[in-house]
């Protein structure tokens, strides 16, 4: 055991019996087996070939403290709303839902929005998918989350509901030195169809951890659309680890994007389980400074009939690092599959780094997979035309590099979210240092 | 209007322009002619402010102000514009922002207030019929799938948005079939004024047919050989460049 995993035991020690308390017998075997796991394994080092370009340090060097309240004075909430969204909005402060400045009321019925913490406490039986699952947490960070977990949102939606509203979930860290580690479920039923802005946010400085796992079970015909906004402030970095089971027919859209954070890493992964399942992931990261944007996402075909369509595009400035590996998985009999992926890249300056990775693992006969990776810079011609209409340089970049994401940013179907996110897109890329 | 005086530029260390003489002033068309490789495209690139070029020699007075101190985007906002030769296609920017955050920057710059949404719409489509434009091109992204014909449309649109007190406009010919000629030369008549100078850079007569200039100007070997009236660029077209060149030599 390294110092940090030593740090993690004691303070394991410490705690579970407080956020076991009430808790199933399941689920606190369930949170030993993860720090057993991770006393054995440790975090992986920059020799796994799936780290290897992570700056890890930041996350592992020392243990971030695990003694959550989720209490919090004089949170700037109004600062991190985005204008215009209409929204069911749980904020989880430090990864503990706080309904105190949750504006949660009124949901349709066929929609239930609760606490992880709160369902488990509701008697050993309330997550019967969650508690017959004994497999151990693919890595360190998974494994951290699943001993520390303090809460989370459980989605459900019935079958056949269509949601009128955007669930959004406001993720604040708030403590410093703390790590936020939520656990997710979202759950829709046959037909069921519904948005989901998901926002991690913090104040600049506060040396904080985000690691959340979520898992996402789409049945028959259902249809997520699915925001991850990562607008960290500095100093906080974050692990976001998304796994997605779809059913037959059933549409995942998901769109990761990162534009805060020191150190982000999002691993996504989707598997399309039954014929005509249909998934698009867009990706959209913008790092300056000394930012590292780490995605890597894992697409499986397990049946005929199933399409994806995976479109990340990057822009880069002054010594920021950006990491994208893209797996695709076609499985035997996974046949008339249609797979496509792109990663196309920006950089803003000479010291900026893009690695860039498909990885194509095909098992089947008569499938269509592409895929391709593109780097460039600003068009030196594009900005001149600007300036000449009397544009000044700044604005003309900003307006270039708008462009250059725009195709990501012109799928998000949520209006007041797009509008945010190219502002965040020019502000965080313009006034940053 | 505009003063250039002995102005010597070179590219990436070649010279190109070896003493350029011009005076253009309110209310005047000038037509600056040549063969290729001259050093037309160079001037019009010059007096913009794009990269990449050196002015070795001379000065170039604007409205009063030393032209060569200001940066591209402060001669834009001061009234000059260029219709470039090869205007430049941007992916994922709807001409229609582009043109809103010109001329708002333009109006900032005068001290006018920015026009909002709806009063900059009103005026685009306005401008765009001077030009005989379809709004469909004004939600498009700039120039992207536009023919050879629309892009030069597009530049004439924006000059005729952003009324500058100088448009230079760069081989706008080229690359047109005679009825784009027409269209394009039809917008920039309207917008010839008194208070407004226009030079227009080519390679051909045929333009000229259709936005008759005052002045015309033959540009070789980097400095003018020749200066004339309208009756100048008929006898280049009939007697060809070569003629000219040999009387120069």
């Amino acid at each position: 055991m390294n110092d940090t995993v030593t740090q993690y035991s004691e303070q394991f020690a410490a705690l579970s019996p407080v956020f076991s308390e009430g808790e199933p017998d399941w689920m606190t075997r369930q949170r030993g087996a993860a720090m057993d796991s991770l006393r054995q394994s440790g975090f992986p080092g920059q020799r796994d070939e799936d780290w290897r370009y992570m700056p890890l340090r930041p996350l592992t060097a020392r243990a971030f403290d695990t003694d959550i309240t989720g209490e919090v004075d004089d949170l700037p909430l109004d600062h991190w709303l985005i204008p215009g969204l209409e929204s069911h909005r749980f904020v989880f402060v430090d990864g503990v839902l706080n309904d105190a400045i949750s504006s949660n009321t009124g949901l349709s019925p066929g929609i239930s929005v609760r606490s992880l913490a709160s369902v488990l406490r509701q008697g050993p039986d309330a997550l019967p998918g969650v508690s017959a699952d004994e497999s151990l947490p693919g890595n360190g960070f998974l494994a951290l989350n699943a001993a520390f977990f303090r809460d989370g949102y459980v989605v459900d939606l019935d079958a056949d509901l269509e949601a009128d509203s955007v669930l959004e979930f406001l993720f604040v860290s708030a403590g410093k030195g703390k790590a936020g580690q939520a656990r997710n479920i979202l759950r829709l039923g046959p037909n069921a169809r519904v948005k989901v802005v998901e926002r991690h946010v913090s104040l600049d400085g506060l040396n904080a951890l985000v690691n959340t796992s979520t898992r996402v079970v789409l049945e028959a015909g259902a249809s997520l659309d699915y925001h991850l906004v990562e607008t960290m402030g500095r100093g906080t970095s974050m692990i976001n680890d998304v796994v997605v089971d779809q059913s037959r027919d059933s549409n995942l859209q998901i769109m990761t994007a990162t534009l805060g954070g020191d150190v982000v890493r999002n691993n996504l992964k989707v598997r399309l389980n039954g014929p005509g399942a249909h998934c698009e992931l867009l990706g959209m990261y913008a790092a300056t400074g000394r930012q590292h944007v780490d995605n890597h996402t894992g697409v499986v075909h397990a049946a005929p009939h199933c399409s994806s369509r995976e479109l990340y595009k990057g822009v880069l400035d002054k010594r920021s690092r950006g990491v994208f590996h893209g797996r695709i998985r076609v499985d035997q009999g996974a046949v008339k599959t249609d797979a496509d992926q792109t990663n196309d890249n920006l950089l803003l300056s000479p010291d900026a780094e893009i690695d860039t990775k498909p990885q194509l693992e095909i098992y089947a006969d008569d499938v269509k997979c592409a895929h391709g990776a593109t780097v460039g810079q600003l068009d030196a011609n594009a900005l001149f035309y600007l300036r000449s209409r009397g544009i000044d340089p700044e604005n003309a970049r900003s307006l270039l590099t708008y462009g250059f994401v725009n195709d990501v940013l012109g799928d998000v179907e949520v209006e007041p979210l797009r509008d945010f996110l190219a502002a965040e897109l020019s502000r965080r890329l313009i006034s940053h240092e | 209007m505009l003063s250039i005086k002995n102005l010597s530029a070179s590219v990436e260390g070649k010279t190109i322009l070896r003493g350029i003489d011009l005076e253009v002033g309110a209310g005047e068309v000038h037509a600056i002619m040549g063969p290729n490789g001259s050093g037309k495209s160079t001037l019009a690139s010059v007096l913009a402010g794009r990269d990449g070029y050196e002015v070795t020699g001379g000065a170039v007075t604007y409205r009063g102000m030393d032209l060569l101190d200001m940066e591209p985007e402060i001669r834009a906002r001061e009234g000059l514009f260029l219709a470039f030769q090869y205007p430049v296609e941007i992916p994922g920017v709807t001409n229609l922002y582009l043109l809103k955050a010109g001329l708002n920057a333009i109006r900032k710059h005068r001290g006018e207030e920015e026009l909002d949404a709806m009063d900059f719409l009103k005026l685009i489509k306005e401008k765009a019929a001077l030009v005989d434009m379809k709004q469909e091109f004004l939600y498009r992204a700039v120039n992207e799938g536009f023919s050879g014909g629309e892009k030069k449309r597009n530049e004439i649109l924006q000059m005729a948005l952003l009324e500058p007190h100088l448009g230079i406009l760069d081989e706008t010919d080229s690359g047109l079939d005679i009825d784009a000629l027409r269209i394009v030369a039809e917008g920039v008549n309207k917008l010839r004024g008194a208070d407004r100078a226009i030079v227009v850079v080519t390679h051909y007569q045929r333009l000229l047919n259709h936005i008759v200039p005052d002045h015309v100007h033959v540009l070789a070997g980097g400095r003018f050989i020749r200066s004339g009236g309208k009756e100048l660029a008929l006898e280049l077209e009939e007697k060809g460049y070569g003629w000219i060149e040999e009387q120069a030599a």
